[in-house]
């Protein structure tokens, strides 16, 4: 099984006015398998984001990588120069977007939008080519009527076709790694089990990264899970390890956080206070402050990343059975 | 399924549009075939100041010229002067908006710079040197008028350009691996369309007065008739205040630049709304 992409002690931050950098990620590491999918699970302000755009290379302008190494099919990612990173956006990388609504350009047909991802990349191919190879992703994500559809415009689009089309402008070149950042946020219930569907059907062809704060669809479609707290990586491991044995306080306070059928009359569980800004964040654990079990030890110093089982990494003090010190 | 209607059939559902351009097409008409209706009004007639009539159906001037070929040759100077105006202000005013707009760092900041400037320029003083430094002739007139008319088409597109580059779709299509210059110029620019375009009319409608002005004021081209010039003899020979009133003098071709100015602005805006895909139910 070949590993697609993999980060190593990937380090990012935030410069600010003063040109002061701070800092996000905080050596994140992790790795996509071929066939396999990875969800990236956490509240908002984690960091989730900025970790799929830095697969893409698309950090805004005031981001700083402050270290390691993004490998991509062994390439390093970071190193690579702006050319060669347009070739590999939209053909070996793609992204699906949070909006759908807002992510489809107004005043283009979808035809048009989807034809030009394949033309950009296969500059070669023949108009009916081109025609044909959109009519068929179209139907592969499940639009009925391709062909009428490819010449109408995305306010004709309901919000679950829209998601459609972009999942399929995302993969009609067939990308080696998907990235869905939050994919269906913005799309009611119904919808989402439909897309999450498609997304299944396409885990087979490359990797797939799921960003998401839904637990549930990473239960669904995800084979490994990567816990992110304040741009620490602070549990990973495959979902089995994750879901049955959740070790990290944060991890066990995410699901403890899921509403449940059974109907038990008492409040449901949330983590108290919200994640600290960039700006905010002060020595040792940074999940520390709303920590229940939190110790002298955690405001000092920064957690170990402990090994503990044989799929399972977790960053913290606290003591657990058959855990191996991987670094300190 | 609904078929997609074609742009023309938009068009000619477009009420305003239909109205702006029968009356542009008349005008360029007017222009175009100008030297096979009527022979070009020169030297002086014996018929002075003559009202309206059947043999001059618009009256004829203090040199007893038809007042009627004078707007019809007109119609070509202004048509011309203001479409080259319109053509430079764009290849200039487009790119320095997308690009100011676009683009952060040095290169932004200088044509933010330049526009700026331009823009606190009083722009007819400045147009009347330029015109009187370079010479009386109709190229020099739509020159000068081009290069003053670009910098509130920059703003114009700047602004939009500044809104539209936050979109998401902006985004996801750098994600798709289009370079910057392909994004900026299809998919910024196409969604600008709604802004520039009324510019655009609007740059055009201006060009035509301030031909109007540099004319009436002696520093159009003398040789040629352009509505402009028409207004500047009537008011040099006090045609406006005289008693009784030659009122045809004046009156037809003020008429006639309100005329193209509003078709203009008409025509614009329709096209405006039916390219825009959500304008058009």
């Amino acid at each position: 099984m070949a590993t697609i992409v993999e980060f190593k002690d990937y380090s990012m931050g935030f410069k600010d006015d003063d040109g002061v950098v701070f800092n996000l990620l905080d050596q994140v590491s992790f790795k996509v398998e071929e066939g396999r999918a990875l969800g990236i699970v956490g509240e908002s302000g984690c960091g989730k984001s900025m970790t799929s755009l830095s697969m893409m290379r698309l950090l805004p302008p005031s981001a700083v990588v402050q270290g390691g190494e993004i490998l991509f099919q062994g390439r390093n990612l970071l190193q690579m120069s702006d050319a060669e990173m347009e070739k590999v956006r939209g053909k070996d990388i793609s992204m699906i977007f949070q909006e759908p609504m807002t992510a489809l350009n107004p005043v283009l047909t979808i035809g048009f939008q989807i034809g030009e991802a394949l033309k950009i990349h296969e500059p070669s191919i023949t108009k009916e080519e081109q025609q044909k190879r959109v009519v068929e992703v179209l139907a592969e994500v499940g639009i009925s009527n391709p062909e009428t559809r490819l010449n109408q415009y995305p306010h004709e689009f309901s919000g679950g076709m829209r998601q459609r089309v972009m999942i399929a402008m995302a993969v009609i070149n067939h990308p080696i790694l998907l990235i869905a950042d939050e994919p269906t946020t913005a799309l009611d219930v119904t919808i989402q089990a439909q897309i999450l569907d498609i997304m299944k059907k396409l885990k087979g062809t490359g990797g797939l990264v799921v960003v998401t704060h839904n637990l549930g669809i990473v239960a669904d479609i995800c084979e490994e899970v990567v816990v992110m707290y304040a741009g620490r990586a602070v549990e990973r491991g495959t979902l089995k390890a994750i879901f049955d044995h959740p070790l990290h306080p944060y991890t066990q306070g995410l699901m403890a956080s899921i509403p449940t059928t059974k109907s038990e009359k008492k409040p449901l569980h949330t983590i108290p206070g919200t994640v600290p800004t960039v700006f905010d964040f002060k020595e040792g654990c940074r999940f520390a402050d709303r920590c229940e079990r939190c110790t002298e030890e955690c405001r000092k110093k920064r957690p170990p990343l402990k090994k503990v089982g044989d799929d399972h990494l977790v960053q913290c003090f606290l003591p657990f059975e058959g855990e191996e010190i991987v670094h300190e | 399924m609904k078929q997609r209607k074609s742009f023309g059939y938009y068009f000619l559902r477009n009420k305003n549009g239909m109205i702006g351009l029968i009356g542009v097409a008349l005008i360029v008409i007017l222009g175009v075939i100008a030297p096979f209706l009527v022979a070009y009004p020169e030297g002086y007639t014996a018929d002075i100041l003559l009202a309206p009539s059947l043999s001059h159906p618009l009256g004829t001037d203090k040199l007893g010229l038809d007042i009627l070929a004078e707007v019809i040759w007109g119609a070509r100077t202004s048509l011309y002067v203001s479409l080259t105006a319109v053509v430079i202000s764009a290849l200039i005013g487009i790119p320095a908006g997308l690009i100011s707009g676009f683009v952060k760092g040095w290169l932004g900041e200088i044509i933010d710079a330049c526009i700026d400037i331009f823009l606190t320029l009083p722009m007819l003083p400045l147009m009347i040197i330029m015109a009187a430094i370079m010479g009386t002739s109709i190229n020099n007139v739509a020159l000068v008028i081009g290069l003053f008319s670009w910098p509130q088409l920059a703003r114009v597109t700047k602004n939009a350009t500044l809104k539209i580059s936050e979109m998401q779709y902006i985004e996801a299509a750098t994600c798709l691996g289009l370079s910057k210059p392909r994004i900026l110029f299809k998919h910024v620019l196409l969604n600008a369309t709604g802004p520039v375009f009324v510019n655009l009319t609007l740059i055009m409608a201006s060009a035509v007065l301030s031909e109007a002005s540099l004319s009436f004021l002696g520093l159009g081209d003398p040789t040629t008739w352009s509505w402009g010039t028409i207004l500047k003899r009537a008011w040099t020979s006090n045609a406006v205040i005289s008693s009784p009133n030659p009122w045809w003098w004046w009156l037809i071709p003020s008429l006639c630049i309100v005329i193209f100015v509003v078709c203009f602005n008409m025509l614009g805006t329709a096209i405006n709304d039916i390219l825009n895909p959500k304008g058009r139910d």
